[in-house]
């Protein structure tokens, strides 16, 4: 199931795990910077939902909560053929170096065209295509 | 290869079918990155008429690798980005700007000791 190419994003935090980690569960703080968090739930099989404006929003689950260290939960958007809820993961990793925090979050499973996946877009494709028919 | 989860508009058969005629590839080429009006398009097509080069626009559009846009009775062409690609380009701007909030955030409300910023 796994993507062969996950997102990855890290960031290095000024505070250790334990002060960063409830930035990532508690519904209270997700919404000072994710977006505002409706029914979130901190426990493995809650569901949440963010809303980041009038147009979007992000419907998710909790799949396991390890704290200080580790969040995983599933990312859709509800209402989309290419990304519905539930058909992506996103794994949160925080790692405690001296006292800092550094994040390292990589989102799992996210379509990928079938055709030439090594490069992005039909860019790609048209290149792969050309190679394949031996034009210039 | 990937496991496919949402269907292009003309899916993957009318993609193939639309990119197998040399012409329409280069259109495609043309357009890449660089909206063209259909007559712009046509000029590069010294052997076909414009009626042809027309149907190939058609067929590209149907299989979902071209945009239109109408200006009056013109119409521009664009290559349209894969959507499956787009959702990938949308979250690798969306997760690093949510980290650096986040760490905004944590660092405002627990300053951190003797560090520097």
């Amino acid at each position: 199931m796994t993507s062969p190419d996950p997102l990855i994003a890290s960031i290095r935090i000024a505070a250790p795990p334990d002060v960063v980690f409830p930035y990532l569960v508690d519904p209270a703080l997700l919404a000072r910077w994710f977006g505002d968090a409706i029914g979130s739930t901190p426990e493995p099989g809650g569901a949440f939902a963010i809303a980041f404006d009038d147009t979007k929003s992000v419907q998710g689950r909790f799949v396991s909560i390890d704290p200080p260290k580790r969040v995983v939960f599933t990312w859709g958007v509800p209402g989309s053929d290419v990304l519905p809820p539930g058909s992506t993961t996103v794994e949160v990793v925080l790692t405690a170096d001296g006292s800092d925090t550094v994040v390292d979050l990589t989102h799992h499973d996210l379509p990928r065209s079938e055709l030439p996946s090594h490069q992005a877009g039909w860019s790609g494709l048209l290149k792969e295509l050309e190679r394949v028919a031996g034009e210039g | 290869m990937a496991e496919r989860t949402a269907e292009d508009p003309g899916g993957p058969d009318a993609v193939l079918r639309a990119l197998a005629d040399p012409n329409r590839r280069q259109i495609l080429r043309l357009v890449r990155g660089n909206e063209l009006p259909a007559g712009q398009i046509a000029a590069h097509f010294a052997d076909l008429t414009q009626q042809a080069v027309s149907q190939h626009l058609r067929v590209l559009a149907g299989a979902g690798l071209l945009s239109e846009r109408r200006a009056g009775t013109r119409r521009f062409y664009t290559l349209r980005p894969d959507p499956l690609d787009d959702v990938r380009a949308v979250l690798a701007e969306f997760w690093p700007d949510a980290l650096t909030r986040l760490k905004d955030v944590v660092e405002r409300d627990h300053p951190p000791t003797g560090a520097t910023p």
